[in-house]
């Protein structure tokens, strides 16, 4: 017998997405075609497709910008070659659940800039949602478009050890990693043409014209075409590429804050022939930096007098302003009472068990056993500034604790899962790492997901942090006709 | 189009221009000081380069310390081949979305070549190659803007870069011959010819008869050919006319009316009025016309008008601030 890629491979005590919970080396279904490739590739076959993926990324400029390095130093978001499988049937019931937590999200965020009946009937405490620091005031009695305030969002999946799909996080702000789902797509086309074509894979790239729907859907002015534009904070910021490669995809204009200049309530963007007033405007900036009349004084990257412009209703933004509250990681613990209150209905997907450090007995509960915890900051993302209990040294736990007393409203705790692995190819050989999904999820005169998202990878051996930020990378997901 | 990405094409093309301008400037004063007089120091031979470049006090605290590889890899000069890679890349990456893929991969290799300090290597140990690509590179992008872009406004704005480059770089290397100690030799001559990659169009139109008088009137005048300042201010005057579709001839804003005034002065003067007037001097001039023209573009299309009222009131104040 040959030897085979896979010999060597160990599933661990993890829930393995090509060989799930057996130890031996039989892969589910849905993955035996893309396993038999793999296996009978050489080692030097995989080396030279691994590099010619990673040379076409940075040929391509498919970069990320690394914070603090004077050098400016892109880097490619690590890619690895082995894609991700989800079987139609499972992908199914997930998009339900996702398109049924978006509705809710969007239900909350109405009712508590508005009547605020889910806070005053006592399902969630209102203390909680109004000192969340991302809670607008200003939008109290503002109508959005359509009673629509999360338009794209990145809701965090990952499977426990038994395969079942939960959210570990809502990204209702300005999830990033949409280009990459598009683009680790064309990559993998081109690296394992055969065997793509034989898998029936469901296609992702409509999302940018989906995108552009759903920005269109919020016109304010509905004699003409819309224009819309992406509002960027420029070169410099980590996700630039991906927001130049949307805005080409969609053929709109990507604009930096100097670009736009409100006038009178409205908002225009500065052209070679003169002033063109601006309709949607996809923002990739948080609400902090859109408008230093309103929120952050020193921002040099916004719009001086947006938020009046957009508090008038002559321009629309997506997202609207204050989603940030279901960002929250206090909040994100009550998603499935919103589910059950504003729809009726049970969730589909189930939230991670999580500790709310503000009330007594969880605190009580986390703070004697952290050691077996991860501990997160409520408004924080890109995973920094938490705490993995098992990973974490003694003097590490007594900071934390005393963080906690100090402030307990910002920090929750969740069991530690073991995120599902997926073989991965690291250093020559295939080994499992641990993955997430993130799906985005559109929501504009209909809810649109493309099939699967964003599959991440922790990279470091045993990490159980997909961020790219914190050595991740990320995967093709190949959601199957059937 | 919006303003900022008008001005990011216009200066994407400038630097590409100048990166090319200025290997080839090395690479002829290089070639050209195999052949010089063995008594003439290093830095006597490149002066007039620098000088011509407005570099020499640059390189005096640069931490490189040898001319050609200064004019190459400077991080502190900003018109070194290097930065001005840099900064078109830079510009591209800003305007993504309006170049082709060609385009971008074409520049994004050369700025991960000199990035990766592959570069300087290249450049010690097989230097001919190392120009080959820097200038081939150029000429690529030049050929990617014709066959891959829109002919539209982008277009032009990235048309008005490259001359207006072209023209001051080309009236650089002009000026080196008169920034020579001593009379031009004949091998000055013909380095300035090869500078411009203008050789053998010269030789076709002046059978070998060398002289500063023709050189400098080949470079200025030219009808036809395309490095010679003439031909790229009909080409920057039709493009902006082009843009704001007024009738050449007359003008719309300042741009038009000084890029017009130049176009007559290098219609309408013949050489010899102008070696009279010194050439060094009608140079000097034709630069600060040349820079006045890109200052009056971005005024009259990526400001607004209200930010020009600004603008020249702060002149106002500069200017009589100066004459006190």
């Amino acid at each position: 017998m040959t030897p085979s890629t896979f010999d060597d491979y160990q599933t661990g005590f993890f829930f393995d997405e090509m060989f799930g919970t057996g130890q031996n080396h039989q892969p589910v279904e849905h993955y035996q075609k893309v396993f038999e490739r793999i296996d009978r590739l050489t080692d030097h076959e995989i080396e030279e497709k691994r590099r010619q993926a990673d040379s076409s990324f940075l040929e391509h400029g498919i970069t990320f910008t690394v914070y603090g390095d004077e050098e400016g130093t892109e880097k490619i978001f690590p890619f690895d070659l082995i894609p991700r499988i989800i079987p139609n049937s499972e992908w199914k019931e997930v998009e339900q659940g996702l398109r049924q937590r978006i509705l809710a999200l969007n239900l909350f965020l109405n009712d508590i800039y508005h009547d605020g009946k889910i806070l005053s009937d006592g399902v969630i405490p209102e203390e909680i949602v109004k000192s969340s620091p991302n809670f607008r005031s200003e939008m109290v009695g503002f109508d959005v478009p359509k009673d629509i305030y999360v338009h794209v969002c990145g809701s965090d999946l990952i499977r426990d050890e038994k395969g079942t799909y939960n959210v570990l996080e809502d990204n209702a702000r300005c999830p990033s990693g949409a280009s990459y789902l598009l683009e680790n797509r064309a990559i993998m086309k081109k690296t394992f043409p055969q065997t793509f074509r034989g898998m029936f894979v469901r296609p992702v790239e409509a999302y940018p014209e989906l995108l552009l729907k759903t920005m269109e859907n919020l016109s304010p002015r509905k004699s003409q075409k819309p224009v819309c534009v992406v509002l960027t904070p420029g070169v410099y910021n980590s996700a630039y590429f991906e927001h130049t490669f949307l805005a080409r995809q969609m053929g709109i204009e990507i604009v930096e804050g100097r670009d736009l200049i409100a006038i009178d309530g409205c908002v225009y963007m500065r052209t070679t022939h003169g002033l063109v007033q601006v309709d949607v405007i996809y923002r990739r900036m948080d609400d902090d930096f859109l408008d230093p009349t309103f929120f952050n004084k020193d921002s040099l990257l916004g719009v001086p007098g947006l938020m009046n412009a957009y508090l008038q209703g002559n321009v629309a933004l997506a997202n609207g302003i204050g989603t940030g509250v279901v960002d929250d990681k206090v909040t994100y613990a009550y998603v499935p009472e919103m589910i059950r209150y504003y729809l009726g209905q049970d969730p589909i997907l189930a939230n991670v068990r999580t500790y709310l450090c503000w009330r007594e007995e969880d605190r009580k509960f986390v703070l004697e056993n952290l050691e077996s915890l991860v501990v997160k900051p409520a408004n924080e993302s890109g995973g920094y500034g938490l705490m993995v209990g098992s990973d974490s040294s003694k003097k590490e736990r007594e900071t934390y604790k005393e963080k906690i007393v100090a402030n307990p409203r910002d920090f929750i705790a969740q069991p530690i899962i073991s995120l599902s692995r997926h073989p991965t190819f690291c250093d020559g050989k295939i080994e499992g790492r641990h993955i997430d999904l993130r799906p985005f999820i559109l929501y504009g005169e209909d809810i649109e997901i493309v099939p699967g998202g964003l599959t991440r990878v922790a990279l470091k051996k045993d990490s159980l942090v997909v961020n790219s930020s914190q050595g991740g990378g990320s995967k093709d997901t190949w959601v199957l006709e059937n | 189009m919006l303003s900022r990405v008008a001005d990011n094409l216009y200066w994407m093309s400038r630097f590409v221009e100048r990166a090319e301008s200025i290997s080839r400037m090395v690479e002829v004063t290089k070639d050209t000081y195999l052949e010089s007089r063995r008594e003439i120091k290093d830095e006597d031979f490149w002066h007039s380069t620098l000088n011509a470049l407005c570099a020499v006090e640059v390189f005096e605290v640069d931490p490189i310390d040898k001319v050609d590889e200064f004019l190459l890899f400077s991080k502190d000069w900003m018109n070194s081949t290097r930065n001005c890679i840099f900064s078109a890349r830079e510009n591209a990456r800003m305007v993504r979305d309006q170049l082709s893929d060609e385009i971008w991969i074409e520049l994004n290799n050369l700025y991960l070549f000199f990035h990766d300090k592959d570069a300087l290597l290249v450049f010690r140990n097989r230097p001919s190659q190392f120009f080959a690509r820097v200038i081939r590179f150029s000429l690529v992008f030049q050929g990617l803007v014709e066959a891959t872009v829109h002919h539209d406004e982008g277009w032009r704005f990235i048309s008005i870069g490259k001359y207006l480059e072209r023209a001051d770089q080309t009236s650089r290397i002009l000026d080196t011959l008169t920034l020579k100690f001593g009379e031009s030799s004949r091998t000055d001559l013909i380095s300035v010819l090869r500078s411009s990659s203008a050789l053998s169009a010269y030789r076709r139109q002046f059978r070998g008869e060398l002289s500063l008088r023709n050189v400098a009137s080949f470079l200025l005048f030219s009808q036809d050919f395309p490095r010679s300042i003439r031909f790229a201010i009909r080409r920057i005057d039709s493009n902006l006319h082009e843009i704001s579709g007024v009738p050449r001839g007359n003008f719309s804003n300042e741009a038009e009316r000084l890029i017009g005034s130049v176009l007559a002065m290098v219609n309408f003067t013949d050489i010899d009025t102008l070696m009279n007037a010194g050439l060094h001097q009608s140079i000097d001039d034709l630069q600060n016309k040349l820079i006045d023209v890109g200052q009056r573009i971005f005024e009259a299309y990526v400001l607004l008008p209200f930010e020009n009222e600004n603008l020249s009131q702060h002149r106002a104040v500069q200017s009589f601030a100066q004459q006190q």
